[in-house]
């Protein structure tokens, strides 16, 4: 009875499946003669085939399909819900999905949409309404992170009744267009700032007219002439180059080895100020077009600065020539007036007095040295005494080059003196070192030294070469007059010049200042 | 009486049954055969009956045969598009475009057969 039992079972079991494989084949009999399927499977030795059920509609529509997968643009369709019911290869690739996975899904579902303009949705939405198609740039945003910029075209799909049934969406990637358009737009940006601003002259030229095709601001401001006024015109017409047979030889100059530099041209502006300029043209390929471009540099101030050098070259040659004229005669009168014996030390005493005068006038830039400096250094081998037995004392006076050697030198001679024989050689002396500078026209410089309460002093019976220093060669550095006393109570040195041969103008070098050079 | 009892308590449980199977998660895959016009009309049909009977409580998977043929030969399918209910089982298969969907959402027990007026208790 078991076996019979199981039996039945088995065979109700067998009988239930048959039924259900029944009531599939009689559906997929239905389907196929009612014409719902599209396709069919059919087992072969080399697998499933597929087999298309085609009518013209479906090879027409198979065509587009065919059309669309091959396309490079990304190609999404979806129905009214906004399901997915067709996705190509490229869209695929560029969203990083698959067709199987997507199909039926939304398209938000595959990326997401962010927009340059707040309106820009609405007014797409408004476009498609009014016109059934859009088209615009906007951002897709891919599940994996990627901004994706997207020039799209979306159309409203009609059914032949004119009903829409869908859109279709056309998308092409231009991420790396934007991202070399703003590259672009960068480089012409800094490009232009450096053309608008540089303070060399720009002027860009057509070789095969020789005309200005642009020119910076810097160009206008050199030439006085207006950027309109400029452009069209030839390089001799602004006054860069004399003439046309001029301007013919440095095209032609420019076809042979690419670069022309001329290093010093006279240019005139406009209203007839001159300008010395460096040129400097080359010739290059502008995206597949020559053209010229000309670098003017206006090297006016840098040719009078090379000028001032070389003229302050020649002046401090001549000066060194003249200071080793006086130290040769110095040399020579100290050889001729002393004893022998210190001849050495007294010669190193006056080079060393003339010295601290030059090192004032370098130490003030040639801009003169004040009374109370030049004394001060004279004497800095008493600078304990200055205050208590030396005083000085006088007015602010700038003295020029030549007066700070002649009463420098004159100072050092009678400080000498008075430490070998006069007021300072004697424990009470004292001498007081005054100038002033007259209000009388012409105004007059006087300058004193006089000594007291030194040993009783004894006029000379020959005139040695100090005498000359603090006489002649004074009287001679400010064709001004030397009086020299030799009262009981000290010696006494008064010099009075006019004060325009001692003083210096302040602020105002020694050293010559070109003003004009060419 | 007893018939009277049973036949009202019938309906509610029929109605407990499907409620909980719209409730299960569903797994569902379409074979396709390229993008024929009734094969995406399959998808949108059962991408909508999904939605308004199953809301994100379902998985679809799309298999386009024509790309892969060899996928045809597991679940023996002989036409596209073929639709395959994987779960809950038992196993169901619909074919054609599913434009359907009442039908297809009956066999799918998400929804009872029209005409069939829900036997109201109470009043």
């Amino acid at each position: 009875m078991p076996d019979r039992s199981s039996a039945n079972a088995a065979l109700a079991e067998a009988n239930k499946e048959l039924r259900a494989r029944l009531v599939i084949a009689e559906e997929m009999l239905r389907a196929i003669r009612a014409g719902d399927v599209d396709a069919l499977v059919i087992q072969s030795d080399a697998g499933p085939q597929i087999y298309l059920l085609q009518g013209q509609d479906a090879e027409a529509n198979r065509f587009r399909g065919e059309m669309l997968a091959q396309v490079s643009d990304a190609v999404i369709a979806v129905d009214l819900d906004g399901h997915v019911i067709y996705i190509n290869a490229a869209a695929a690739l560029l969203y990083g999905v698959t067709a199987d996975k997507v199909l039926g899904l939304y398209t938000s579902d595959i990326y997401t949409t962010l927009w340059a303009k707040p309106d820009d949705h609405a007014a797409s939405i408004t476009a498609l309404e009014r016109d059934n198609a859009w088209r615009g740039e906007n951002v897709h945003v891919t599940h994996d992170g990627r901004h994706l910029d997207i020039e799209s075209s979306i159309t409203i799909l009609l059914t032949k009744h004119g009903e829409a049934n869908g859109r279709l969406g056309v998308g092409r990637d231009v991420t790396a267009r934007k991202q070399h358009e703003e590259k672009v737009l960068i480089s012409e940006i800094r490009y232009r700032r450096l053309f608008e601003t540089a303070h060399d002259g720009v002027l860009i030229l057509n070789p095969a007219t020789r005309k200005i095709i642009d020119a910076n601001p810097y160009m206008t401001v050199m030439l006085d002439y207006t950027h309109a006024q400029l452009v069209g015109k030839e390089l001799f017409e602004i006054g860069l180059l004399k003439d046309r047979a001029a301007s013919q030889e440095m095209f032609n100059s420019l076809t042979l080895s690419k670069q022309v530099r001329y290093d010093n041209l006279p240019l005139i502006s406009q209203s007839g100020r001159h300008q010395d300029v460096e040129v400097v043209a080359n010739l290059y390929d502008e995206n597949g077009v020559p053209v010229i471009q000309c670098n003017i540099r206006d090297i006016t101030a840098r040719k009078h600065a090379e000028a001032h050098v070389q003229l302050l070259i020649a002046e401090v040659n001549h000066r060194a020539k003249n200071l080793l004229a006086v130290v040769q005669a110095v040399a020579h009168q100290t050889a001729k007036y002393g004893d022998p014996a210190g001849f050495v030390a007294r010669l190193s005493d006056r080079i060393d007095a003339l010295a601290a005068g030059q090192d004032l006038l370098v130490k003030n830039l040639w801009q003169g040295v004040q009374v109370a400096e030049l004394v001060t250094a004279q004497l800095s081998h008493f600078k304990d005494l200055i205050g208590t037995r030396i005083s000085i004392e006088g007015p602010s006076a700038l003295l020029t080059t030549g007066a700070t050697q002649g009463i420098g030198m004159a100072l050092h001679e009678l400080s000498t003196n008075a430490a070998k024989y006069g007021a300072l050689a004697a424990p009470e002396g004292r001498v007081d070192i005054t100038w002033d500078v007259s209000n009388a026209n012409p105004q007059e410089f006087t300058m004193s030294w006089t000594e007291f309460d030194g040993p009783a002093t004894v006029a000379p019976t020959r005139s040695g070469f100090g005498q000359i220093v603090i006489g002649r060669m004074a009287e001679a550095a400010v064709e001004g007059n030397v009086e020299v006393t030799f009262a009981p109570a000290g010696l006494g040195w008064r010099l009075r010049a006019p004060a325009v041969n001692v003083l210096a103008q302040p602020g105002r070098s020694q050293f010559p200042v070109p003003t004009d050079v060419r | 009486m007893t018939r009277k009892n049973f036949s009202t308590r019938a309906p509610a449980a029929m109605e407990l049954a499907a409620l909980a199977r719209t409730l299960t998660h569903h797994v569902l895959r379409l074979y396709v055969a390229g993008t024929t016009p009734r094969c995406i009309r399959a998808i949108s049909n059962i991408r909508a009956i999904c939605d308004e009977h199953l809301g994100d409580r379902y998985e679809l998977e799309i298999i386009d045969i024509a790309q892969q043929p060899s996928l045809a030969q597991s679940e023996q399918i002989i036409a596209a598009p073929t639709l395959i209910r994987i779960l809950p089982l038992p196993l169901r298969r619909f074919i054609g475009d599913l434009s359907d969907t009442d039908r297809i959402a009956v066999g799918l027990d998400l929804a009872r057969p029209s005409g069939h007026i829900p036997h109201r208790t109470g009043s």
